[in-house]
């Protein structure tokens, strides 16, 4: 209990921290006739001031599609994005609403999913950068959990997007390299619990909405083993993710 | 008279002098060329370029926390919990999240009738998970706390996957979970969550699937 409370009240100190390390806010002008504030950071949370034109408001911070703002009056509130894209700054220039990233020219990308792993279930979770539209460098750490044994894999990856503007199907590949631990508590032991391998891929991505899409691969492994024959699993998966 | 003369004489001979030493120069610069570049304008501007930096908009979309509770860990009692948790809020609606925790188990049944009989060593009674979890906010409003506070809330609903360690073994999990925050402030969310956690074990002799249960209280911070 006692460790718990620690992290709570140093986590509190960090938050706290950070919002008075940042004084200096965006000052915006509401060019329309009137900004909405809602209550809370979502559509059905009651409107309870409104910002009549050519007044300035504060914005605190945003979250999702939401930005808490506060106006001259000290009236705090959230306004909708689309809302406080209208607005202007004091020199006229539209304001600095960052819109959602494109989904064709994203560059990190962060996700997890299931799948399967030589018949065995998969935990998988990924990052992702991308060079250019088309070509990304993937980091995939994953577990498979199978009667058996349990795996840990570790891949470092080049994926190739054939048509990165096609929004909701576009084919992948990928190829890439990597290293496994077979953590087995279950005899016999393995021959060797760390393992090189490499692998080639085939998959798909798509967009889903707004900041989400997802992602599904097949990959064919070669665990390069000191016996006379290397192993050649095959794993799929299917996964959700947000990039930025 | 003669000072005159000589007066005269010497400023020739200045003249003079001055025209050879300009003569020493490069050679004279065109007039015409010369303007443009260095001849002042009549009004000269003197300002200093303003540099103008739009403060950035923080996004706080990531919610950070730890929580506590009960796990009821079938045939094996209940016990408590601790954990911690990380979210991201991706909408309005959907939020993807991860969560570590630990509890240790009691005995069954038959270990308390026969004290000899030892199903799980002692070592083997963590029961360790964690979980990889889709969230959507179902039902999102505010709870009323007398006559002039109102709490933002969400009721929401998890689906997930993971881990779980126990007796020694790791097992892929599903878990299904249903939960409720409450915005204490808009930075410090409190949330009362139970979840199912969902394995296939032969612990007690033959394969079965095994609910553990757990409810938990917990405390978050967003970033």
């Amino acid at each position: 209990m006692r460790p718990l409370l620690a992290l709570l009240l140093l986590l509190q100190a960090f938050s706290v921290g950070l919002v008075h390390a940042k004084e200096q806010l965006l000052e915006v002008v509401v060019a329309a006739p009137f900004l909405e504030m809602h209550s809370g950071p979502g559509r059905g949370y009651p409107v309870v001031y409104v910002v009549g034109r050519d007044e300035v408001v504060s914005v605190l911070y945003s979250r999702t599609e939401w930005f808490k703002v506060r106006a001259s009056g000290g009236q705090e509130g959230w306004a909708r994005r689309a809302d406080l894209a209208l607005t202007k700054l004091a020199s006229g220039e539209p304001a600095p609403i960052p819109p959602y990233p494109e989904f064709a020219t994203h560059r990190w990308e962060m996700g997890a999913g299931y799948g399967v792993f030589n018949h065995q279930n998969l935990v998988t979770t990924w990052g992702d950068f991308g060079l250019t539209d088309s070509l990304d460098v993937e980091f995939v750490l994953q577990q498979a959990l199978g009667t058996i044994d349990n795996r840990y894999i570790a891949s470092l990856g080049m994926r190739h997007t054939f048509i990165p503007e096609w929004k909701w199907f576009s084919p992948t590949a990928g190829i890439g390299f990597g290293y496994q631990y077979i953590d087995d508590k279950v005899p016999p032991k393995p021959l060797q619990d760390t393992n090189q391998v490499a692998y080639v891929s085939l998959g798909a991505r798509g967009f889903i909405t707004r900041r989400f899409m997802w992602r599904a691969d097949w990959r064919k492994y070669v665990v390069f083993t000191n016996q006379n024959q290397n192993e050649e699993p095959d794993e799929w998966k299917f996964g959700l993710a947000v990039f930025f | 008279m003669e000072i005159r003369l000589s007066s005269v004489f010497l400023a020739a001979a200045l003249l003079s002098g001055c025209g050879w030493f300009h003569r020493g120069e490069k050679g004279p610069k065109p007039v015409v060329a010369e303007e443009p570049q260095g001849e002042p304008s009549i009004i000269e501007p003197q300002v200093n370029r303003r540099v103008v930096k739009t403060p950035k908009i923080k996004a706080k979309d990531i919610e950070l926390g730890a929580y506590f509770g009960a796990l009821s860990i079938q045939d094996f009692g209940t016990n408590p919990i601790y954990g911690v948790r990380a979210a991201y809020h991706v909408s309005e609606d959907i939020f993807m999240e991860a969560y570590v925790a630990r509890s240790k188990a009691g005995t069954t049944s038959l270990e308390d009738v026969f004290p000899d009989i030892t199903i799980v060593s002692n070592s083997g009674r963590h029961f360790t998970y964690y979980d990889l979890d889709l969230g959507y906010n179902v039902l999102p409003g505010e709870i009323f706390l007398g006559r002039g506070r109102a709490f933002n809330s969400a009721l929401y609903v998890t689906v997930g996957m993971g881990d779980v360690k126990f007796a020694d073994k790791d097992q892929f999990a599903l878990n299904f979970g249903l939960g409720e925050r409450l915005l204490i402030t808009d930075w410090l969310a409190m949330h009362l969550d139970v979840r199912d956690h969902v394995f296939e074990t032969d612990l007690t002799g033959r394969t079965k699937n095994v609910h553990n249960l757990e409810a938990t209280l917990g405390l978050t911070v967003f970033y």
